[in-house]
Protein backbone atom coordinates (compact mmCIF):
# COMPACT_ATOMS: atom_id res chain seq x y z
CA UNK A 1 0.00 0.00 0.00
CA UNK A 2 1.26 3.38 -0.96
CA UNK A 3 1.78 5.41 2.22
CA UNK A 4 -0.55 8.62 2.42
CA UNK A 5 0.78 11.99 1.90
CA UNK A 6 0.66 13.18 5.57
CA UNK A 7 3.08 9.78 6.10
CA UNK A 8 5.72 10.85 3.39
CA UNK A 9 5.93 14.20 5.03
CA UNK A 10 6.28 12.73 9.23
CA UNK A 11 8.54 10.64 7.99
CA UNK A 12 10.89 12.82 5.62
CA UNK A 13 10.65 15.28 8.81
CA UNK A 14 11.88 12.72 10.98
CA UNK A 15 14.72 11.04 9.05
CA UNK A 16 15.77 14.79 8.12
CA UNK A 17 15.20 16.58 11.46
CA UNK A 18 14.50 13.64 14.04
CA UNK A 19 10.68 15.36 14.81
CA UNK A 20 8.58 13.36 16.27
CA UNK A 21 5.58 12.03 13.83
CA UNK A 22 3.02 12.60 16.69
CA UNK A 23 3.60 16.49 16.14
CA UNK A 24 3.21 16.07 12.62
CA UNK A 25 -0.59 17.10 12.42
CA UNK A 26 -2.45 19.51 9.88
CA UNK A 27 -3.15 22.01 12.13
CA UNK A 28 0.96 22.08 12.81
CA UNK A 29 2.52 25.39 11.93
CA UNK A 30 5.77 24.09 9.23
CA UNK A 31 7.76 26.70 10.65
CA UNK A 32 7.91 25.06 14.25
CA UNK A 33 8.94 21.59 12.50
CA UNK A 34 12.01 23.42 11.31
CA UNK A 35 10.21 23.74 7.20
CA UNK A 36 12.04 26.98 6.27
CA UNK A 37 12.38 28.54 2.82
CA UNK A 38 14.88 25.62 1.32
CA UNK A 39 13.02 22.59 2.70
CA UNK A 40 9.93 23.57 1.91
CA UNK A 41 11.89 23.05 -1.84
CA UNK A 42 12.93 19.54 -0.80
CA UNK A 43 9.51 18.31 0.20
CA UNK A 44 8.28 19.83 -3.10
CA UNK A 45 10.46 17.72 -5.06
CA UNK A 46 9.70 14.58 -2.72
CA UNK A 47 6.32 14.98 -3.25
CA UNK A 48 6.85 15.46 -7.07
CA UNK A 49 9.01 12.10 -7.17
CA UNK A 50 6.81 10.60 -5.47
CA UNK A 51 3.81 11.60 -6.84
CA UNK A 52 4.81 11.66 -10.44
CA UNK A 53 3.36 15.23 -10.71
CA UNK A 54 4.36 18.67 -11.20
CA UNK A 55 3.75 21.14 -8.99
CA UNK A 56 3.43 24.91 -10.79
CA UNK A 57 5.75 27.51 -9.48
CA UNK A 58 2.92 30.05 -8.50
CA UNK A 59 1.43 27.98 -5.28
CA UNK A 60 0.43 29.81 -2.63
CA UNK A 61 3.33 29.62 0.40
CA UNK A 62 1.97 27.02 2.68
CA UNK A 63 1.96 28.01 6.79
CA UNK A 64 0.32 24.64 8.03
CA UNK A 65 1.00 21.05 7.56
CA UNK A 66 -2.82 20.93 5.96
CA UNK A 67 -2.05 24.15 3.72
CA UNK A 68 0.52 21.71 1.81
CA UNK A 69 -0.98 18.74 1.98
CA UNK A 70 -3.99 20.52 0.08
CA UNK A 71 -1.59 21.85 -2.52
CA UNK A 72 -0.45 18.44 -3.04
CA UNK A 73 -3.72 16.72 -2.97
CA UNK A 74 -5.40 19.38 -5.70
CA UNK A 75 -2.23 18.85 -8.00
CA UNK A 76 -2.04 14.91 -7.63
CA UNK A 77 -6.26 15.12 -8.36
CA UNK A 78 -5.97 17.24 -11.30
CA UNK A 79 -7.43 20.55 -10.52
CA UNK A 80 -4.49 22.67 -10.23
CA UNK A 81 -3.91 25.14 -7.42
CA UNK B 1 53.98 50.13 9.42
CA UNK B 2 55.32 50.49 12.91
CA UNK B 3 51.91 51.57 14.44
CA UNK B 4 50.36 48.71 12.96
CA UNK B 5 49.25 45.64 15.10
CA UNK B 6 50.61 42.19 14.45
CA UNK B 7 48.61 39.22 13.68
CA UNK B 8 48.98 36.31 15.83
CA UNK B 9 48.17 32.63 14.39
CA UNK B 10 46.29 31.42 17.45
CA UNK B 11 44.08 27.94 16.43
CA UNK B 12 44.73 25.43 13.68
CA UNK B 13 42.17 22.71 12.44
CA UNK B 14 41.86 20.42 9.42
CA UNK B 15 40.35 17.82 8.01
CA UNK B 16 43.01 15.44 6.60
CA UNK B 17 43.74 12.06 4.86
CA UNK B 18 45.10 10.30 7.93
CA UNK B 19 41.69 10.83 9.98
CA UNK B 20 43.44 11.79 13.25
CA UNK B 21 44.05 15.00 15.00
CA UNK B 22 46.44 17.88 14.42
CA UNK B 23 49.65 16.07 16.19
CA UNK B 24 48.47 13.22 14.35
CA UNK B 25 48.95 14.95 10.96
CA UNK B 26 51.74 17.11 11.53
CA UNK B 27 54.07 13.64 13.47
CA UNK B 28 53.36 11.97 10.31
CA UNK B 29 54.21 14.81 7.87
CA UNK B 30 57.06 14.68 10.47
CA UNK B 31 58.38 11.30 9.04
CA UNK B 32 57.52 11.60 6.09
CA UNK B 33 54.68 9.54 5.70
CA UNK B 34 52.61 9.51 2.28
CA UNK B 35 48.53 9.54 2.66
CA UNK B 36 47.93 8.81 -1.12
CA UNK B 37 46.16 5.97 -2.25
CA UNK B 38 45.23 4.13 -5.45
CA UNK B 39 41.87 6.48 -5.57
CA UNK B 40 39.06 4.40 -7.93
CA UNK B 41 35.64 5.00 -8.94
CA UNK B 42 33.26 2.91 -10.57
CA UNK B 43 30.13 3.82 -9.74
CA UNK B 44 27.99 6.36 -11.62
CA UNK B 45 31.07 6.55 -14.32
CA UNK B 46 31.61 5.89 -17.84
CA UNK B 47 35.13 4.59 -17.41
CA UNK B 48 36.65 4.17 -14.32
CA UNK B 49 38.92 6.19 -12.44
CA UNK B 50 41.79 4.43 -10.98
CA UNK B 51 44.44 6.85 -9.77
CA UNK B 52 46.78 8.09 -6.81
CA UNK B 53 45.02 10.55 -4.91
CA UNK B 54 44.33 11.64 -1.33
CA UNK B 55 41.38 11.07 -0.09
CA UNK B 56 39.08 11.57 3.60
CA UNK B 57 38.12 8.69 3.37
CA UNK B 58 37.24 8.46 7.24
CA UNK B 59 35.43 11.79 7.71
CA UNK B 60 32.11 11.46 8.47
CA UNK B 61 29.93 15.03 7.72
CA UNK B 62 26.58 13.86 9.56
CA UNK B 63 29.06 12.98 12.65
CA UNK B 64 30.65 16.31 12.71
CA UNK B 65 28.07 18.92 11.73
CA UNK B 66 24.90 16.50 12.30
CA UNK B 67 22.83 15.52 9.58
CA UNK B 68 20.46 18.35 9.30
CA UNK B 69 23.55 21.13 8.53
CA UNK B 70 25.85 18.21 6.78
CA UNK B 71 22.62 17.56 4.40
CA UNK B 72 22.60 21.34 3.22
CA UNK B 73 26.37 21.13 2.29
CA UNK B 74 28.54 20.25 -0.93
CA UNK B 75 31.49 17.96 0.35
CA UNK B 76 33.31 21.02 -0.02
CA UNK B 77 31.52 22.86 2.88
CA UNK B 78 31.27 19.92 4.77
CA UNK B 79 35.34 19.28 5.02
CA UNK B 80 35.62 23.46 5.82
CA UNK B 81 33.25 24.06 7.99
CA UNK B 82 34.46 21.04 9.66
CA UNK B 83 38.01 22.27 10.00
CA UNK B 84 36.72 25.58 11.03
CA UNK B 85 34.72 24.90 13.98
CA UNK B 86 38.19 22.90 14.98
CA UNK B 87 40.43 25.79 14.57
CA UNK B 88 38.19 27.64 16.75
CA UNK B 89 37.98 24.77 19.50
CA UNK B 90 41.68 24.75 19.14
CA UNK B 91 41.94 28.79 19.62
CA UNK B 92 39.78 28.25 23.10
CA UNK B 93 37.09 29.99 21.93
CA UNK B 94 33.67 29.81 22.90
CA UNK B 95 30.49 28.76 20.36
CA UNK B 96 28.27 31.54 21.75
CA UNK B 97 26.24 34.25 19.51
CA UNK B 98 25.65 36.72 22.50
CA UNK B 99 28.90 38.72 21.93
CA UNK B 100 28.90 40.86 19.11
CA UNK B 101 31.51 39.91 17.09
CA UNK B 102 30.78 42.39 14.09
CA UNK B 103 34.86 42.85 13.91
CA UNK B 104 35.37 38.87 13.55
CA UNK B 105 34.88 37.69 9.75
CA UNK B 106 35.74 34.72 7.98
CA UNK B 107 38.11 34.42 4.40
CA UNK B 108 38.17 31.33 2.73
CA UNK B 109 39.88 29.72 -0.22
CA UNK B 110 38.39 27.09 -3.04
CA UNK B 111 39.72 26.75 -6.73
CA UNK B 112 36.51 24.58 -7.52
CA UNK B 113 33.67 25.07 -4.94
CA UNK B 114 30.60 22.91 -5.26
CA UNK B 115 31.98 20.87 -8.25
CA UNK B 116 30.39 17.59 -6.99
CA UNK B 117 27.16 19.07 -6.73
CA UNK B 118 27.14 20.01 -10.36
CA UNK B 119 28.03 16.62 -11.39
CA UNK B 120 25.51 14.91 -9.74
CA UNK B 121 23.06 17.28 -11.48
CA UNK B 122 24.59 16.54 -14.77
CA UNK B 123 24.19 12.88 -14.05
CA UNK B 124 20.66 13.11 -13.45
CA UNK B 125 20.00 15.24 -16.27
CA UNK B 126 22.20 13.23 -19.18
CA UNK B 127 22.86 10.46 -17.91
CA UNK B 128 19.52 9.32 -15.86
CA UNK B 129 17.23 11.39 -18.36
CA UNK B 130 15.98 13.57 -15.58
CA UNK B 131 14.54 16.63 -16.07
CA UNK B 132 15.73 18.91 -12.98
CA UNK B 133 18.64 18.67 -10.32
CA UNK B 134 17.66 17.99 -6.62
CA UNK B 135 16.39 21.55 -5.12
CA UNK B 136 19.37 22.61 -2.63
CA UNK B 137 21.53 22.21 -5.99
CA UNK B 138 22.25 26.48 -6.18
CA UNK B 139 23.12 26.60 -2.13
CA UNK B 140 25.55 23.73 -1.90
CA UNK B 141 27.59 23.77 -5.19
CA UNK B 142 27.77 27.97 -4.65
CA UNK B 143 31.77 29.20 -4.14
CA UNK B 144 30.64 30.76 -1.19
CA UNK B 145 28.76 28.31 0.78
CA UNK B 146 31.74 27.00 2.96
CA UNK B 147 32.60 30.24 4.06
CA UNK B 148 28.84 31.55 4.53
CA UNK B 149 28.46 28.43 6.87
CA UNK B 150 31.30 29.16 8.76
CA UNK B 151 30.23 32.82 9.46
CA UNK B 152 26.21 31.36 10.41
CA UNK B 153 27.78 28.66 12.65
CA UNK B 154 30.39 31.01 14.60
CA UNK B 155 28.33 34.25 14.20
CA UNK B 156 31.08 36.32 12.20
CA UNK B 157 29.40 39.46 11.72
CA UNK B 158 32.62 41.08 9.60
CA UNK B 159 33.41 40.72 6.06
CA UNK B 160 32.88 36.77 4.38
CA UNK B 161 34.56 36.47 1.25
CA UNK B 162 35.88 33.95 -0.70
CA UNK B 163 39.23 33.83 -3.64
CA UNK B 164 38.77 31.98 -6.26
CA UNK B 165 43.13 31.82 -7.41
CA UNK B 166 43.39 28.23 -8.24
CA UNK B 167 46.09 26.34 -6.05
CA UNK B 168 46.44 29.80 -4.88
CA UNK B 169 43.29 30.35 -3.28
CA UNK B 170 43.49 29.69 0.13
CA UNK B 171 47.08 30.99 0.57
CA UNK B 172 45.14 34.41 -0.94
CA UNK B 173 42.60 34.26 1.41
CA UNK B 174 45.19 34.32 4.10
CA UNK B 175 47.19 36.75 2.92
CA UNK B 176 44.30 39.27 1.94
CA UNK B 177 43.42 39.46 5.82
CA UNK B 178 46.34 40.80 7.21
CA UNK B 179 46.21 44.19 5.98
CA UNK B 180 42.31 43.96 7.83
CA UNK B 181 43.83 43.21 11.14
CA UNK B 182 46.82 45.48 10.80
CA UNK B 183 44.52 48.43 10.58
CA UNK B 184 41.85 47.09 12.98
CA UNK B 185 39.15 46.45 10.79
CA UNK B 186 38.96 43.39 12.08
CA UNK B 187 40.37 41.76 15.57
CA UNK B 188 39.50 38.26 14.35
CA UNK B 189 39.47 36.18 11.12
CA UNK B 190 38.60 32.54 10.49
CA UNK B 191 40.60 32.01 7.29
CA UNK B 192 41.58 28.54 5.19
CA UNK B 193 39.92 26.82 2.35
CA UNK B 194 38.60 23.88 1.47
CA UNK B 195 38.25 21.34 -2.46
CA UNK B 196 36.63 18.38 -2.69
CA UNK B 197 37.55 17.35 -6.47
CA UNK B 198 37.60 13.85 -6.90
CA UNK B 199 34.57 14.32 -9.44
CA UNK B 200 34.97 12.21 -12.79
CA UNK B 201 35.14 15.35 -14.63
CA UNK B 202 37.55 16.83 -12.72
CA UNK B 203 40.08 13.94 -12.39
CA UNK B 204 39.88 13.60 -16.20
CA UNK B 205 39.75 17.14 -16.90
CA UNK B 206 43.39 17.06 -14.65
CA UNK B 207 44.05 13.63 -16.65
CA UNK B 208 44.18 15.68 -20.32
CA UNK B 209 46.54 18.40 -19.14
CA UNK B 210 49.01 15.37 -18.79
CA UNK B 211 50.41 16.25 -15.81
CA UNK B 212 49.10 13.81 -13.02
CA UNK B 213 51.29 10.88 -11.32
CA UNK B 214 50.54 7.36 -12.08
CA UNK B 215 50.18 4.52 -10.19
CA UNK B 216 48.87 1.70 -8.98
CA UNK B 217 47.67 -0.15 -5.70
CA UNK B 218 51.72 -0.84 -4.31
CA UNK B 219 53.25 2.27 -6.19
CA UNK B 220 50.77 4.65 -5.01
CA UNK B 221 51.64 6.14 -1.79
CA UNK B 222 55.34 7.08 -3.33
CA UNK B 223 53.81 8.81 -6.50
CA UNK B 224 54.59 12.33 -5.81
CA UNK B 225 58.10 12.99 -5.54
CA UNK B 226 58.86 16.66 -6.00
CA UNK B 227 62.35 17.71 -6.85
CA UNK B 228 63.36 14.28 -7.83
CA UNK B 229 64.84 13.18 -10.62
CA UNK B 230 61.94 10.86 -11.80
CA UNK B 231 59.28 13.03 -10.63
CA UNK B 232 55.91 12.23 -12.95
CA UNK B 233 53.53 14.68 -11.78
CA UNK B 234 50.98 15.89 -8.86
CA UNK B 235 48.31 13.74 -7.35
CA UNK B 236 45.05 15.54 -6.50
CA UNK B 237 43.72 15.48 -3.41
CA UNK B 238 40.77 16.43 -0.84
CA UNK B 239 40.83 17.92 2.61
CA UNK B 240 40.32 21.49 4.89
CA UNK B 241 41.97 23.44 6.39
CA UNK B 242 41.62 26.56 8.95
CA UNK B 243 43.53 29.33 11.14
CA UNK B 244 42.29 31.27 13.61
CA UNK B 245 44.37 35.05 12.75
CA UNK B 246 44.12 37.77 15.39
CA UNK B 247 45.29 40.98 16.61
CA UNK B 248 48.45 40.28 18.96
CA UNK B 249 47.21 42.23 21.97
CA UNK B 250 44.03 40.83 21.47
CA UNK B 251 45.20 37.39 22.27
CA UNK B 252 47.50 38.00 24.48
CA UNK B 253 44.83 39.51 26.72
CA UNK B 254 43.12 36.62 26.42
CA UNK B 255 45.75 34.34 27.07
CA UNK B 256 45.92 32.56 23.82
CA UNK B 257 48.17 30.30 22.76
CA UNK B 258 50.05 31.95 19.78
CA UNK B 259 51.68 29.43 17.51
CA UNK B 260 53.40 31.71 15.67
CA UNK B 261 52.93 35.09 14.12
CA UNK B 262 51.74 36.12 10.60
CA UNK B 263 54.32 38.71 9.44
CA UNK B 264 54.36 39.05 5.87
CA UNK B 265 52.85 38.16 2.52
CA UNK B 266 53.95 39.27 -1.21
CA UNK B 267 50.99 38.29 -4.35
CA UNK B 268 52.05 39.01 -7.61
CA UNK B 269 51.32 37.55 -11.16
CA UNK B 270 53.09 36.54 -13.68
CA UNK B 271 51.64 38.69 -16.55
CA UNK B 272 53.20 35.97 -18.56
CA UNK B 273 51.35 32.28 -19.18
CA UNK B 274 48.66 30.32 -18.06
CA UNK B 275 50.20 27.30 -16.85
CA UNK B 276 54.33 27.84 -17.39
CA UNK B 277 55.90 29.36 -13.62
CA UNK B 278 57.94 32.04 -13.88
CA UNK B 279 61.18 32.58 -11.80
CA UNK B 280 60.76 36.30 -11.86
CA UNK B 281 57.05 36.24 -10.87
CA UNK B 282 57.76 33.79 -7.90
CA UNK B 283 60.93 36.19 -6.70
CA UNK B 284 59.35 39.25 -6.49
CA UNK B 285 56.56 37.25 -4.58
CA UNK B 286 59.08 35.95 -2.03
CA UNK B 287 60.91 39.77 -1.92
CA UNK B 288 57.48 41.13 -1.27
CA UNK B 289 56.32 38.67 1.83
CA UNK B 290 59.70 39.24 3.85
CA UNK B 291 59.79 43.12 3.09
CA UNK B 292 56.33 43.08 4.43
CA UNK B 293 57.14 41.01 7.40
CA UNK B 294 59.68 43.41 8.15
CA UNK B 295 62.03 40.27 7.68
CA UNK B 296 65.63 40.20 6.50
CA UNK B 297 66.29 37.36 3.40
CA UNK B 298 68.93 36.01 6.16
CA UNK B 299 66.30 35.49 8.90
CA UNK B 300 64.09 32.71 7.00
CA UNK B 301 65.21 29.34 7.52
CA UNK B 302 62.64 27.23 6.06
CA UNK B 303 60.40 27.71 2.84
CA UNK B 304 57.45 25.19 2.50
CA UNK B 305 57.65 24.74 -1.27
CA UNK B 306 54.33 24.74 -3.82
CA UNK B 307 56.64 21.96 -4.93
CA UNK B 308 54.18 20.11 -7.08
CA UNK B 309 56.32 17.51 -8.60
CA UNK B 310 55.69 18.58 -12.23
CA UNK B 311 59.38 19.00 -15.17
CA UNK B 312 58.71 22.17 -15.38
CA UNK B 313 57.14 23.79 -12.25
CA UNK B 314 60.20 22.15 -9.63
CA UNK B 315 63.29 23.63 -11.14
CA UNK B 316 62.15 27.12 -11.64
CA UNK B 317 60.42 27.47 -8.19
CA UNK B 318 64.49 26.33 -6.85
CA UNK B 319 65.41 29.04 -9.40
CA UNK B 320 63.48 31.34 -7.81
CA UNK B 321 65.20 30.70 -4.23
CA UNK B 322 68.01 30.22 -4.89
CA UNK B 323 67.77 34.08 -7.28
CA UNK B 324 66.06 35.51 -3.75
CA UNK B 325 68.80 34.22 -1.45
CA UNK B 326 71.96 33.62 -3.27
CA UNK B 327 75.04 32.55 -1.86
CA UNK B 328 72.86 31.91 1.68
CA UNK B 329 70.41 29.44 -0.69
CA UNK B 330 72.44 26.18 0.66
CA UNK B 331 71.75 26.64 3.98
CA UNK B 332 67.93 27.53 3.55
CA UNK B 333 66.10 24.31 4.00
CA UNK B 334 63.04 23.33 1.55
CA UNK B 335 60.44 20.95 1.36
CA UNK B 336 57.52 20.04 -0.87
CA UNK B 337 55.15 18.15 1.47
CA UNK B 338 52.53 17.44 -1.43
CA UNK B 339 54.76 14.42 -1.45
CA UNK B 340 52.51 13.22 1.46
CA UNK B 341 49.52 15.29 1.38
CA UNK B 342 48.92 16.01 -2.53
CA UNK B 343 47.98 18.45 -3.85
CA UNK B 344 44.18 20.06 -2.69
CA UNK B 345 44.20 22.67 -5.08
CA UNK B 346 42.08 25.45 -3.19
CA UNK B 347 42.76 24.16 0.69
CA UNK B 348 46.71 23.37 -0.10
CA UNK B 349 47.98 27.01 0.68
CA UNK B 350 46.05 26.71 3.95
CA UNK B 351 47.37 23.22 4.31
CA UNK B 352 50.73 24.02 3.82
CA UNK B 353 50.83 27.38 6.11
CA UNK B 354 49.38 24.97 8.81
CA UNK B 355 52.09 22.68 8.48
CA UNK B 356 54.78 25.93 7.94
CA UNK B 357 53.47 27.34 11.35
CA UNK B 358 53.88 23.88 12.89
CA UNK B 359 57.32 23.67 12.39
CA UNK B 360 58.21 27.17 13.22
CA UNK B 361 56.53 26.34 16.99
CA UNK B 362 58.26 22.55 17.12
CA UNK B 363 61.32 23.89 15.69
CA UNK B 364 61.38 21.20 13.33
CA UNK B 365 60.97 20.90 9.48
CA UNK B 366 59.14 18.00 7.90
CA UNK B 367 60.88 16.46 4.84
CA UNK B 368 60.19 15.76 1.17
CA UNK B 369 58.90 12.42 0.79
CA UNK B 370 60.87 9.74 -1.33
CA UNK B 371 63.46 12.23 -2.72
CA UNK B 372 66.40 9.58 -3.00
CA UNK B 373 67.82 11.83 -5.88
CA UNK B 374 67.48 15.46 -6.52
CA UNK B 375 66.76 16.00 -9.81
CA UNK B 376 70.47 18.18 -11.21
CA UNK B 377 68.13 21.06 -12.07
CA UNK B 378 66.58 21.35 -8.45
CA UNK B 379 69.91 21.45 -6.34
CA UNK B 380 71.30 24.88 -4.79
CA UNK B 381 68.74 24.92 -1.36
CA UNK B 382 69.37 22.57 1.79
CA UNK B 383 66.42 19.42 0.96
CA UNK B 384 65.37 18.41 3.96
CA UNK B 385 64.57 14.74 2.98
CA UNK B 386 64.56 10.93 4.94
CA UNK B 387 63.10 12.78 8.23
CA UNK B 388 62.50 15.53 10.07
CA UNK B 389 65.02 18.39 10.60
CA UNK B 390 65.65 19.79 13.76
CA UNK B 391 66.98 23.19 13.96
CA UNK B 392 66.37 26.95 15.17
CA UNK B 393 63.80 27.92 12.50
CA UNK B 394 63.53 31.63 12.77
CA UNK B 395 61.21 32.74 10.00
CA UNK B 396 59.51 30.71 6.88
CA UNK B 397 57.62 30.54 4.39
CA UNK B 398 55.47 29.17 2.87
CA UNK B 399 55.12 29.34 -1.36
CA UNK B 400 51.79 28.99 -3.19
CA UNK B 401 52.17 29.30 -7.16
CA UNK B 402 49.04 29.30 -9.36
CA UNK B 403 47.59 28.31 -12.45
CA UNK B 404 46.97 31.66 -14.47
CA UNK B 405 50.32 32.79 -13.23
CA UNK B 406 49.03 34.46 -9.55
CA UNK B 407 51.58 34.10 -6.69
CA UNK B 408 51.37 34.43 -3.11
CA UNK B 409 53.74 33.62 -0.48
CA UNK B 410 53.03 34.10 3.18
CA UNK B 411 55.87 34.69 6.09
CA UNK B 412 55.59 33.14 9.33
CA UNK B 413 57.91 34.70 12.33
CA UNK B 414 58.60 32.17 15.23
CA UNK B 415 56.44 33.45 19.04
CA UNK B 416 59.13 32.99 20.36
Amino acid sequence: MKPDNLTVLSEFLHKRENIDPARVTPEALLEELKVDSLMLLELLFEFEDRLGVKIPQDIPRPKTVGDLLGIVDKVTAGHGV
Amino acid sequence: MASARRVAVTGLGLVNPFGGDLPDFFGRMLRGESAIRLFTREDDVTRPLAVPAVRCANFDADAELGQSLSYTMDRYSQLGTTAALSAWRDAGLPRTKDAPRNDWGVSWGTALGGTLTFEKGYIEMLRNGRERVPPLSVVLGMSNAAASHISIQLGLGASSATYSVACASSAVAIGEVLQKIRSGEATLMVVGGSEAPLSYGVVRAWEAMRILALGDEASAARACRPFSSDRQGLVLGEGAGAMILEDWDHAVRRGARIYAEFAGCGSTSDHDHLVRPNVDGQMRAMRMAIHDGGLAPDEIDYINAHGTATREGDPIEIAAIRGVFGSRSAAVAVSATKSMHGHMLGATGVIEAIITVLSLASQEAPPTAYLDDVDRECTGVRHITGGPLRTSLRAALSNSFAFGGSNTVLAFRAAH
